[in-house]
């Protein structure tokens, strides 16, 4: 029976070739893009699944709520530490680590140096009960229990000692940062699972005061909070969360900061589950300092949308196609009735077809995925491949998405041709009634408003793109370039050595020092003290440092007052956001005003326009601009700017210059020249990526409904050869035939767009919110989307009408 | 007895107006008969011979097939009840265009649950009996007309139903292969099998045991 019917369903596929290609291929388009993002999901949700008792495990991070807003820390204060590891009732384990880095680290024994050390934590031998890891040298109990001892994972132990067995590395010395010899006390495997702990280094918390690091046995400051100070602890019994709670709460309390500027704040030490730090919890943090890769739940539910809309386009054009096809069926179904076949066995030969048709598009989908991953790859993180479809997860969820998709795309089209009665089959009064007219235009429709939100929706937000990466942020972005300077190893006469080698550039103009460029993700801001009516009133401010050339640089202009006296006076230039901030109602009034930070007293004498220092998701906000005085050997000087120029042709040698004065001032450190305007570019990276996937997804959609369009031009004009045989008899035109034919069709089409636009328009509001500064939806972009749709749909339609109209009546006539 | 006929009426609804395709029909056959179902077009020759096949309801009457009250029945029933008895020969053939002729012999044996190498045996027969062995892997396009009815015979006879309905099953068929059709329903009915067609030609009409005649959804 069921080797029958897949027979059957194989050879009417065959028979059927264009309906059965275009249902492939729509399926085949669905499946594809639910396939690439299941593993996009899959990834994401396959971190640090695999620590015994991970359920119990939790991370306390820090919340901080002011009238500005709801701020995170992944951290703790470090005193909040010693009070867990003195003891709080409901922890079994309490495992604080500390992010750190080394600036060098050598195995002077084979006279290797290694610099810039990451990945690296401080932690005692909790976190080694806390985390299991497989130990291939070394005593887990004790190998991190006093200072100077370090445990290297394989990898590490590997690059620090060549050729050398684990055993063997075990008892060597390392020296860290010039002068700190540690041992070596054991090697860890590295995790083979997924996990976002990917430490390679494990220095004992014992030699924090060594590296100069805060030390958990006598710090006091409450009211520090760092983002690498984690605190891991393991929790005896779930039902135990709400006592730890209170306890985090009343310690929250008792600590509060009491300085007056805080005192209206509140901080909240919170729980978080390790199953939710890969998706940065609340505040979407980075899970550790050292991870380049935070999954977003809301970007992993888009794209599980956008999937799953796909979906349902291929599973409509299969509806669609099948239930018109079904009249020509009925001939068969009758017959089958006749010779003895039940409403359920047809039903079933149905579906079975409809399985061949899905896992041959499921087959096709597996050859295109990898071609769809490859769109993405540029923001999506390098682990994800599609290796997972294979596994065994990855093939059961593969056959339930067939399953799903046979019977969501198969149920409709079975039931239908299953109630056909032989009868009326036989006595031929079927070709009359077409039920189910309605069912397919509404489907026709809903696939035409998924493509036309899918069209304007990235219209728009290309738009607002655009309108953001070319608005005047108040800053020269093109042409100007900046270097870091390194942060070891680096003293004040090497940085203004290289200063006074830059400026002698001939192609350069304008060079400054300063700290960060006027416009970029850093951000420093403090809180600023000024009189008002004799009250002491706070003004957080938003601080940059630089020299008195920066705002040349950055053609910034001063409106009111004058540019600093010298690099290291104590003033201040502030912009009118901070004025405003201050309550002027003339801004230029807020020169002279006296601000007081800890206890000197700092003029403002001068005022600059406003400019954008983030991306224009955010708005402006009150800054000062400073120079470099608050103590020689706590520079705040870490990078060179300067103007390329007009005449591009000349910069890649100015460039080549610059590069040659930093290697003859940092001949052992890489140099790395920063192009302003693509930072700039950076900050709308992810913009960027809605509008690939948008792209995508929407060249997809519209593939799909296009393909469902044509199949039901093909039906509809196929039935009505006769009628235009007689019409062209009688004396209808081309243009008057096709007129008529693509009529019907044009109308769902407009419909679509009708239903479409108001579902864009609230889509695009809600994500516009993000943005400070918004793009007008212009009405032309709706119009010219929805003409664009008719005209691609005209063509599709276009192309079978003209030839249905083109059939001599004679031979659409001759039969019967 | 083999079935029975009491007072069917069959009509449809149309603007208000009760149009009859079947009034007060009596019929009783016998095992073994050979009907002959005769009219001009639009009679209700086919309606009837749908009744009949319980293909189609009708809205009055008594029909009794074998000691069952076919108008009693659920449609379930009624399917079962002609799949084990009933076998069908249509004007058009209405074989199924994707299967082989053996593959399109061995569908109903498909559907009343007989095993592989049964249904590879009976088949085996039946195309012997006539003598299409040759053909059976050909797909019905490839059979002239005469060929492809009597592979709709062949169809409707193999699962050895008692009553074999034929709708003009020489119709579409010029007159030599008509005339072996009808000789192989004679030699059919002789070896026990009940036969009720539905014919325009007299010559056929007379192979029959019994004429019927139609008027108007009347028998006269
Ligand atoms: N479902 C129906 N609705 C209305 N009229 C019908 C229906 N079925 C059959 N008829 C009409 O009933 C009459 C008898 O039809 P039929 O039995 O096919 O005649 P014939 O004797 O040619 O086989 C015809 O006039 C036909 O149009
Ligand atoms: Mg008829």
């Amino acid at each position: 029976m069921i080797l029958n019917n897949l027979k059957i369903a194989w050879r009417s596929i065959l028979k059927n070739k264009l309906f059965s290609f275009i249902n492939v291929i729509g399926l085949s388009i669905g499946l594809c893009a639910a396939m690439v993002i299941g593993a996009i999901v899959y990834y994401d949700f396959s971190f640090d699944k695999f620590h015994t008792d991970g359920d119990r495990i939790y991370r306390i991070v820090s919340v901080f709520k002011s009238k500005e807003g709801e701020f995170s820390n992944r951290g703790v204060a470090v005193p909040l530490m010693r009070t867990f590891q003195e003891g709080v009732a409901g922890v079994e384990v309490t495992a604080p680590f500390m992010n750190t880095t080394f600036y060098k680290v050598q195995n002077r024994e084979a006279n290797l140096d290694f610099k810039d050390i990451e990945n690296s934590i401080m932690a005692d031998d909790a976190y080694f009960e806390l985390f299991q890891y497989e130990w291939l040298a070394g005593d887990k109990a004790t190998a991190l229990s006093g200072p100077g001892q370090v445990v290297l994972s394989q990898k590490k132990a590997e690059i620090y000692f060549p050729h050398t067995q684990m055993a063997n590395v075990v008892g060597r010395t390392l020296v860290y940062n010039d002068s700190i010899p540690v041992k070596v006390t054991g090697v860890v495997a590295d995790f083979k699972e997924k996990s976002d702990l990917n430490f390679t280094e494990f220095m004992s918390m014992a030699s924090a005061k060594i590296f100069d690091e805060q030390d958990i046995t006598t710090s006091d400051q409450w009211n520090s909070t760092s983002s690498g100070d984690q605190l891991f602890i393991k929790v005896a019994d779930l039902s135990r969360l709400n006592e730890i709670q209170s306890r985090l709460d009343a310690l929250a309390l008792e600590h509060k900061n009491m300085e007056p500027w805080a005192v209206d704040d509140d901080r909240l030490f919170v729980l978080q589950p390790l199953s939710e730090i890969h998706f940065g919890g609340k505040y979407g943090d980075f899970p550790f300092n050292n991870s380049e890769h935070v999954a977003s739940m809301s970007v992993l539910k888009s794209l599980a949308f956008v999937a799953l809309f796909l979906l349902l386009l291929g599973c409509a054009n299969f509806i669609n196609l099948n239930s018109a096809q079904a009249l020509t069926r009925a001939k068969e179904i009758g017959i089958r009735k006749t010779l003895g076949s039940s409403k359920k066995q047809v039903v079933r030969q149905f579906l079975g077809e409809t399985l061949i048709l899905t896992s041959l598009a499921a087959v096709v989908s597996l050859f295109l995925a990898p071609l769809l991953l490859q769109q993405f790859m540029d923001f999506l993180p390098s682990g994800i491949n599609l290796g997972v479809l294979f596994s065994p997860q990855g093939i059961l969820g593969i056959v339930l998405l067939i399953l799903v998709v046979s019977i969501l795309s198969g149920f409709y089209p079975a039931f239908v041709l299953s109630r056909f009665k032989p009868v009326s089959v036989l006595k031929g009064q079927f070709v009359k009634g077409d039920k189910g007219v309605r069912l397919r235009k509404t489907l026709t429709v809903f696939q035409f408003v998924v493509a036309q939100v899918f069209v304007i929706s990235t219209m728009l937000v290309g738009k607002q793109l655009y309108y953001v990466m070319n608005k005047d942020m108040g800053i020269k972005t093109d042409a100007i370039a900046y270097v870091n300077l390194p942060w070891n190893n680096n003293t004040e006469q090497k940085k203004e050595r290289l200063l006074e080698r830059i400026k002698e550039i001939k192609g350069l103009s304008n060079v400054s020092w300063a700290n960060n460029p006027p416009a970029s993700n850093s951000v420093s801001s403090t809180m600023l003290t000024y009189f008002q009516d004799g009250a002491e009133m706070h003004q957080e401010t938003e601080i940059l440092w630089g020299d008195i050339n920066y705002l040349k640089t950055y053609n910034i202009p001063i409106l009111s007052g004058r540019e600093r006296l010298n690099d290291s006076i104590q003033e201040y230039v502030v912009n009118e956001a901070f004025a405003k901030a201050l309550g002027f109602q003339e801004p230029s009034e807020v020169v002279g005003t006296m601000l007081k930070l800890d206890t000197m007293n700092i003029p403002v004498v001068g005022l600059m326009k406003d400019f954008n220092q983030r991306s224009l998701k955010s708005d402006i906000r009150p800054l000062a601009l400073t120079g470099n005085w608050k103590n020689r050997s706590f520079s705040m000087i870490n990078s060179i700017h300067f103007d390329l120029g007009n005449n591009s042709e000349q910069w890649s040698e100015s460039i080549e210059q610059v590069e040659n004065a930093w290697a003859a001032v940092y001949p052992d450190e890489e140099v790395k020249v920063k192009f302003m305007d693509e930072i700039v570019q950076g900050f709308y990276r992810k913009e960027k990526s809605t509008v690939q996937l948008l792209k995508w997804a929407t060249g997809l959609a519209i593939l799909i409904s296009c393909m469902g369009l044509l199949g039901l031009v093909v039906y509809t004009t196929e039935r009505r050869i006769k009628e235009i045989g007689v019409r062209k008899v009688l004396g209808a035109n081309l243009a008057q035939l096709n007129m008529l034919l693509c009529k019907e069709f044009l109308l769902l089409v407009g419909i679509a767009f009708v239903l479409s636009v108001p579902i864009a328009w609230y889509l695009i509001e809600e994500w516009i919110q993000g943005f400070a500064y918004k793009t007008t939806l212009s009405w032309w972009v709706f119009m010219s989307s929805g003409v664009g749709m008719v005209l691609v749909a005209l063509a599709v339609i276009g192309t079978r009408t003209y030839r249905t109209a083109n059939i001599n009546p004679v031979e659409s006539l001759r039969s019967e | 007895m083999l079935l029975q006929l009491n007072n069917i009426f069959k009509w449809v609804n149309s603007g208000g107006q009760r149009i009859f395709l079947l009034k007060d029909i009596n019929l009783e056959v016998e095992e073994g008969e050979f009907i002959s179902i005769m009219g001009p077009s639009g009679s209700g020759k086919s309606t009837l011979l749908n009744v009949i096949g319980m293909l189609d309801t009708f809205d009055e009457g008594e029909y009794n097939f074998l000691e069952e009250s076919v108008h009693d029945l659920k449609e379930k029933h009624r399917a079962n009840l002609y799949k084990e008895y009933i076998g069908f020969v249509f004007q058009s053939y209405h074989l199924l265009d994707e299967l082989t002729v053996q593959e399109n012999l061995e569908m109903p044996l498909i559907y009343k649950k007989f095993k592989g190498s049964e249904r590879k045996a009976m088949v085996a027969d039946m195309l012997d009996r006539f003598s299409i062995v040759g053909k059976k892997d050909l797909f019905p396009a490839q059979l002239s007309g005469g060929q492809q009815q009597l592979v709709g015979i062949a169809r409707a006879l193999i699962s050895n139903p008692k009553l074999i309905l034929a709708d003009e099953p020489t119709g579409n068929l010029n007159s030599k292969q008509g005339e072996e059709i009808m000789e192989l329903f004679k030699q059919l009915n002789d070896e026990g099998v009940t036969i009720i067609q539905v014919t325009h030609s007299e010559k056929n009409a007379e192979y029959g045991s019994r004429i019927i005649n139609l008027l108007d959804g009347r028998m006269i």
